[in-house]
């Protein structure tokens, strides 16, 4: 394989695409973080990863950091407000550093609740969507869907929906929630769980980063089976010593709204939520650590909680996501690109129960030495 | 009398936990900063701002000759620590050495004696120590409140969010003291070992290839109990630390520092943390401060430095505690294995124990 550069390599899905493609054998991977502290989540390859530190909104650094490699993938992710500029920047360094191949991470989130059986791969994303991290990704699409055909850059964009797996952050969400008794179904779960299991993103990726013809295109990717959040949450419930029976229902029909929701409603709104994600770097150590420790609320001291809550906190975000109608359509990158094994749903969450398992969230295993 | 100081390592630490602290002190005459030591200069400069009459000096050697201080805190990249605080013990400055102590045990025995033949105090900065429900916790097993001791579970971990300046905790062991055992581990062992005197490590395990260990689980057994210390540098643990004994289990979160819970007959009691700590560097302290923020608690424990230094009071942690550190990070060294993932894929899983093995990538 040519020499590859990961762009926001340190993130949760960087480290699995780098231990997969060493694992596999590739002897030139490139990973390319703003900070030395990304580096942590990459520091167990050691020099068997080439380092650069560059600033994603910065073509010029980037276009430093890339030069030499023939393939590019854009992981990164941050602030919405970075979110566009970095993927023209990203654009902008490939082109300069003649890049044969950009694949370009972005999310099904476009797409909203799905709410039309037709929305397929090229259709066009949501551009008033209420959300500001899908608002930005999607105006990245439409950036590079500007510049799919005119770019000397063959750009391949994939779409996944919610990455869940061992370390992915959505899944420690739910499962934290599970334990104490706080998740939610909307309705009864009805809703599409259009996800991917971290190994089938980053075999989709691989996919993309090696095959030998023209990939340039927008491709959703997805997990085989047709899922419903019910699904989901029934194959981890059992493990959690959570009983399905007992999780709140929310309705379908109007947003429970809520104090803490109405400040993630006034955050989300574009301008504060630019001024916040501006001011928040700015917040001295001391202070945050101050507003913490005020509003850290009860300290859970049960490995699980014993009560189930009634009433949960909402989070909006995660209610549009049980609310998905349809499926997302994965023919076009299938099709594409036949040779894919992917991991079967039952394979993923019995993989992502040991994970739980060796970090302590599901205490079946002996936890001490005899 | 104020004490002429100097800073060697202007990074992450200096900036954001020892800086306040340090002007605390400084406004309260107990010390005057004279030196800042760093060779990345803009960093120097930047904590400079905040000591207006400290001196930039790109050596320590340098600023030791010139600045002659009386007190000197090590915040440098790990590897350098014995180095930087050999010389400023040498040099007859008092020294306060952030942990790790050292990157080997041998030059933990270097500090020591050098400490010990200069007749200066080398004080290691544990600063959790000066939590106040690590005390309680500590107290609630001297009183036998929890009876005999069963087992310990400590876990800690999240994402790594701290702004370092250069790429050393990243690095290999031997040369740059890098790896999560190596960053979060003297907390932890340093803690373990001050509530149950002893540990030795039975088996150790992580993840590293090529590199330094990002994830690390060691089986531990003290004279009376075993447990389990497990550290991440990239997943979101529980960060609790569990002891269980035969007449109560106490729960202390690792974030809430001033919050600590017992179970008797399966309830959690809440208990008040509330520890006085001198917060002045009178003789017989006026102040005091139960700390509820990080950068508090670092603050007490520059007071508890000074005072060591001016009352002849014994520093929290000695070199020779910050040595069993390092012992028992080097034991887990030793006989540290492959890390097995078996949610891995299990043909990258097979692939990842023979590159361990190997050591080779």
């Amino acid at each position: 394989m040519n020499e590859i550069a990961i762009i926001g390599a340190g993130g949760f899905v960087g480290p699995a695409l780098v231990e997969s493609l060493l694992l596999d054998g590739a002897d030139r991977v490139r990973a390319i973080v703003r900070a030395y502290r990304s580096l942590a989540s990459l520091a167990r390859f050691g020099s068997a990863v080439a380092v650069r530190l560059a600033d994603a909104e910065n073509p010029d650094s980037l276009t430093d950091a890339i030069v030499g490699c023939s393939l590019v993938v854009n992981l990164t992710t941050g602030a919405p407000h970075g979110i566009i500029r970095s993927t023209a920047a990203i654009h902008e360094a490939c082109v300069r550093a003649r890049v044969k191949r950009l694949v370009h991470l972005s999310s099904a989130v476009v797409f909203g609740e799905v709410s039309s059986p037709s929305t397929a791969d090229d259709s066009a994303p949501l551009t008033k969507h209420w959300m500001p991290y899908a608002r930005a990704k999607a105006a990245s699409e439409i950036f590079l869907r500007n510049v799919l055909d005119s770019s000397p850059v063959e750009i391949a964009l994939l779409r996944p929906g919610i990455v869940w797996g061992p370390r992915s952050p959505h899944t420690l969400g739910l499962v934290e929630s599970l334990l104490q008794k706080r998740a939610f179904l909307v309705e009864d779960g009805d809703g599409i769980f259009n996800s991917i299991y971290i190994d089938n993103l980053i075999s989709c990726i691989q996919a993309c980063c090696n095959d030998r013809d023209d990939v340039r295109g927008f491709y959703n990717v997805a997990d085989s089976e047709h899922l419903t959040w019910r699904d989901f949450y029934s194959a981890l419930a059992p493990h959690l010593d959570c009983d399905m029976a007992r999780i709140a229902r929310v309705p379908s029909s109007h947003f429970p709204w809520s104090v803490r929701a109405a400040i993630d409603y006034l955050q989300a709104l574009p301008l504060i939520n630019l001024t916040y994600h501006r001011f928040k770097a700015r917040i001295p150590i001391a202070l945050k650590a101050r507003l913490k420790s005020a509003l850290g609320g009860n300290v859970s001291y049960e490995r699980q909680a014993l009560h189930y809550q009634a009433t949960p906190y909402v989070d909006r975000e995660l209610w549009h996501l049980q609310r998905t109608r349809y499926k997302l359509p994965t023919a076009k990158f299938t099709d594409r690109f036949p040779a894919q094994p992917p991991v079967s749903f039952d394979e993923g969450i019995s993989r992502t129960i040991k994970w739980l398992s060796h970090i302590g969230l599901i205490a079946h295993e002996p936890c001490y030495a005899t | 009398m104020t004490l002429d100081t100097m800073i060697i390592g202007c990074g992450a630490v200096a900036h954001k936990l020892y800086g306040r602290p340090l002007q605390k002190l400084e406004r309260a005459g107990d010390i005057r900063v004279v030196a800042v030591v760093d060779p990345y200069l803009q960093q120097a400069r930047s904590l400079q701002s905040s000591f207006p009459r400290a001196r930039i000096y790109e050596h320590a050697n340098d600023a030791i000759q010139a600045a002659l201080p009386k007190v000197t805190f090590v915040l440098s990249p790990a590897h350098m620590h014995a180095e930087h605080a050999v010389m400023a013990l040498q040099s007859g400055s008092q020294v306060l050495c952030e942990k790790p102590m050292a990157t080997s045990v041998r030059d933990c025995a270097t500090m020591i004696d050098s400490a010990a033949q200069s007749d200066r105090v080398l004080s290691i900065g544990m600063v959790r120590r000066f939590f106040p429900s690590f005390r309680r916790l500590k107290q609630l097993i001297e009183d036998d409140v929890l009876g005999q001791i069963r087992t310990f579970e400590y876990r800690e971990g999240k994402r790594f969010d701290w702004d370092v300046a250069t790429p050393a905790g990243f690095q290999k062991r031997q040369e740059r003291g890098g790896g999560v055992l190596f960053d979060i581990g003297p907390h932890a062992i340093d803690l373990l070992l001050w509530l149950f005197g002893t540990l030795c490590v039975v088996s150790a395990e992580d993840d590293a290839l090529a590199g330094v260990e990002a994830n690390v689980r060691l089986q531990l057994k003290t004279s009376e109990c075993t447990g389990l210390l497990q550290l991440s540098w990239d997943v979101p643990l529980a960060n609790y630390l569990r002891v269980q004994g035969d007449k109560a289990e106490a729960v202390l979160p690792l974030d809430r520092f001033d919050r600590l819970a017992v179970k008797k007959r399966n309830c959690y009691e809440e208990l008040d943390c509330g520890y006085a700590f001198p917060a002045d560097t009178l003789k017989v302290a006026r102040r005091h401060c139960s700390p509820s923020l990080y950068t508090d608690a670092i603050h007490c424990q520059l007071i508890q430095f000074i005072r060591s230094i001016r009352w002849g009071e014994r520093p929290s942690v000695e070199g020779p505690a910050g040595q069993d550190c390092i012992s028992i990070i080097e034991d887990a060294g030793c006989i540290r294995q492959p890390m097995d993932m078996d949610w891995l894929d299990p043909r990258r899983r097979e692939r990842y124990r023979e590159l361990q093995r190997s050591g080779t990538l």
